[in-house]
């Protein structure tokens, strides 16, 4: 096979040399050129032994600095060259452009970044994680290039290295405060959901038209119902009207908070910080597990029973 | 017969039901003592080893279980004083006129002991209170309380008490009995009425000792030409005479000359309902008909005159009722009339009013009573402070918390949010 293989070597047509030798990339390059130069024809032409035309003999191999043709880039030999590529394209570019200013990785805009799963999977390659993290840090100090010096280049290649969903522009709506003074946040726990409609005042509460005492009979809950207000020391500045349904009493008074603290960051967008340090801003994302067949709830078996 | 025979001879120490005795030991002619150790017939026979244990044993002493009764007195118990509360001083006490006066509104007052005694035999103080938390019984005048006390303030300040509790009156747990040749049929409670005139005659027994009788009841009682009321209240030793003894009694308080009465209740709509008493024939007994209730009544809707002056209060709350359409239908009524606003007109697809009760609180003025507000629970929290009761800094913040954490003012679920969880 193999001496039959090289005997048809110099057979085989242009165009299939020119086509490629590996999997094609399931993300289409946008230009691929052909990564052989190739001698000139004129120098394949033996040169001519004969003295009157040495003159005319042109001298060979002007202008070519390679014996044998040269791959374009370093991964041409590499079975699979696509990751490679992209660190070679984006080593380039920060080479290019290392001089530009840039700002502080918390100014940075916030970009999508794709996961080692995803590239992985793009590619069609097996990415080591290490060499994955060179890339990244060097796209990311890309990105920390002032964004309105950014040149069109950098920004392309580093779409290169983004999801095509950014979950960073899924913003919620910013609370309003309306003209009657009111804001109105909404907070959920467990089956229960909470509005609260908070205005400045002088610390009246009710919930569902009650007051704390009537709507929550254990202390516990009425306290947790206005933690919001207490972390802050704003109980006697605002005045909370709140509306609740679903779930039990806990479920109530813990989304009640966390409409709460939703609306009085409305009102003091400086709070925040200190409510996420009550735990006020993060919803807590624990339910009722569901039960499964051959389970008699959630995790519990059957009672073994003998045949 | 054999077997009966012997079973007559041999009879066991303590007699057990015949037909429970084994047959097999009857037909045994030698006693147990005689006939020795039983025979080894197999390895279980055999006496068994025991495992000899070394350690100490623990003398374990039998938990005493409460006595009868103790449980529920226990329960039931009324703590005025803790000696582990500080006292609380400069405090005034609360005198006649005290609670009338309008700069004494937003005060606390320390509650003289003589007054203490005459409200624990009235049974003011209950259970779910949180005396036992203070050295001493104080009281917060609220502005509220000063508006009513103004109202009583024409009376004289020697005044008689009577308290009932509307629940007990008609929950069916205490004794009546029907009086005879009414129509319809009336009822009396002998029992309660009893203690009632008991508790009357402590909590007023410097007046009654005073008062003498106007009218001659010595047809009723044997009581000579001079007696006074508390002859006649002590005249009543036992639960028959009860009623008869009460009604004279209130007969002579409602003569002119006898002095001011003030007659208090507490769960109105208990009294204003179908009770849980039946007729003889079984038929349903509106609480109206119970003697009792029906005295409270009719003094309550003017149609006993009080010559002397004096106040017929009942009180009714949120917790300890149920629904009621045609009290809360007159309740309303009356409140917008006392505002000036629109008065509500009755539902005209409800079926359940009933006039009786329309008519006994036609004529009565209504004050409703919200939580205390913040300056008033500020001075209560300063007390608790004061008592040790209250570890952390009082500031406005404090108050505002256990302000809205007590339901607005509330004084009991302020103490429970405050004072009776535990903080560490």
């Amino acid at each position: 096979m193999a001496t039959i293989a090289s005997g048809l070597r110099h057979a085989r047509c242009a165009s299939s040399i020119a086509a490629a030798q590996w999997r094609p990339s399931i993300l289409p390059r946008s230009s691929f050129q052909l990564a052989i130069r190739s001698i000139t024809s004129d120098s394949q032409k033996p040169p001519s032994l004969e003295l009157e035309a040495a003159e005319s003999v042109p001298i060979p191999y002007q202008g070519v600095t390679h014996a044998r043709v040269v791959p374009a880039t370093p991964s041409y030999f590499s079975r699979e060259p696509q990751f490679n590529d992209l660190y070679i394209g984006i080593s380039k570019l920060l080479t290019k452009y290392n001089h530009l200013p840039t700002v502080p990785p918390s100014e940075a805009p916030q970009m999508p970044w794709t996961k080692l799963e995803e590239m992985r999977a793009q590619m069609g390659e097996p990415i080591k994680s290490s060499h994955y993290a060179k890339v990244m840090r060097v796209a990311k100090r890309l990105n920390l290039i002032e964004p309105s010096l950014r040149p069109q280049e950098v920004k392309v290649a580093l779409t290169e290295f983004t999801r095509d969903i950014n979950p960073f522009l899924n913003m919620p709506n910013p609370i309003t405060i309306d003209k009657f003074g009111r804001a109105v946040g909404v907070g959920k726990r467990k089956e229960s959901t909470a509005r609260a409609f908070v205005v400045e005042g002088t610390g009246e509460i009710l919930v569902n038209g009650k007051t704390l005492s009537e709507a929550f009979g254990r202390v516990h809950d009425r306290e947790s119902a206005v933690w919001a207000l207490t972390a802050t020391e704003r109980l006697d500045k605002y005045n909370v009207w709140v509306l609740v349904e679903g779930g039990g009493t806990t479920g109530q008074a813990e989304a009640i908070t966390l409409a709460v603290a939703k609306a009085l960051v409305a009102h003091e967008p400086a709070l925040k910080t200190a409510l996420r340090r009550a735990g006020c801003i993060t919803r807590d994302p624990r339910t009722v597990e569901r039960k499964k067949h051959g389970h008699v709830k959630a995790r519990k078996m059957p009672a073994w029973v003998k045949r | 017969m054999a077997s009966l025979s012997l079973r007559t001879l041999v009879r066991p120490a303590i007699p057990v039901a015949p037909r429970i005795q084994p047959l097999i030991a009857a037909f045994s002619t030698t006693s147990l003592l005689a006939a020795g150790p039983p025979a080894v017939k197999s390895r279980k026979d055999l006496p068994k080893k025991t495992k000899k244990t070394y350690k100490k044993k623990q003398n374990i002493v039998p938990v005493k279980k409460p006595g009868p009764g103790e449980r529920k007195a226990f329960r039931k118990r009324i703590q005025l004083s803790n000696n582990s509360a500080l006292p609380v001083t400069g405090i005034e006490s609360l005198e006649a006129q005290t609670m009338a006066r309008e700069e004494s509104g937003g005060k606390m007052f320390a509650v003289p002991d003589q007054v203490v005694d005459q409200l624990r035999a009235l049974e003011a103080f209950k259970t779910t209170q949180t005396w036992n938390l203070f050295r001493k019984p104080h009281v917060l005048v609220r502005k509220e309380t000063v508006e009513l006390m103004s109202k009583l303030d024409a009376s004289v300040e020697k005044k008689e008490a009577f308290k009932c509790l509307g629940q007990d009156l008609t929950n069916g747990n205490t004794e009546f009995s029907p009086v005879p040749d009414t129509e319809p049929m009336q009822f009396t409670q002998p029992v309660y009425c009893l203690k009632l005139i008991q508790n009357i005659y402590k909590a007023n027994k410097a007046v009654l000792e005073k008062t003498p009788l106007k009218m001659d009841w010595s047809r009723l009682t044997g009581l000579k030409q001079g007696a006074t009321l508390a002859d006649l209240a002590l005249s009543a030793k036992e639960s028959e005479f009860a009623w008869p003894t009460l009604s004279a009694l209130w007969t002579e308080l409602t003569q002119p000359g006898q002095p001011p009465v003030l007659l208090t209740l507490d769960g109105l709509a208990h009294i204003n309902k179908v009770s849980a008493y039946r007729d003889p024939s079984f038929n349903i007994v509106h609480a109206h008909e119970l003697l009792l209730v029906r005295t409270f009544v009719d003094a309550l809707s003017g149609k006993t005159k009080l010559p002397n002056g004096g106040a017929v209060i009942a009180a009714t709350s949120e917790n300890n009722t149920h629904y009621h359409p045609s009290q809360e239908l007159v309740l309303s009524q009356l409140e917008a009339g006392q505002a000036g606003r629109e008065v509500p007109k009755p539902n005209a697809y409800e079926k359940k009013y009933d006039d009786r009760v329309y008519d006994a609180l036609k004529n009565s003025q209504v004050i409703r009573l919200e939580g205390v507000s913040k300056d008033e629970a500020r001075v209560l929290m300063e007390y608790w402070g004061a008592s040790g009761m209250l570890r952390r800094a009082l500031d406005s913040k404090a108050v505002a918390e256990k302000w809205a954490l007590g339901g607005h003012g509330i004084v009991g679920e302020m103490e429970r949010a405050s004072l009776m969880t535990m903080r560490m």
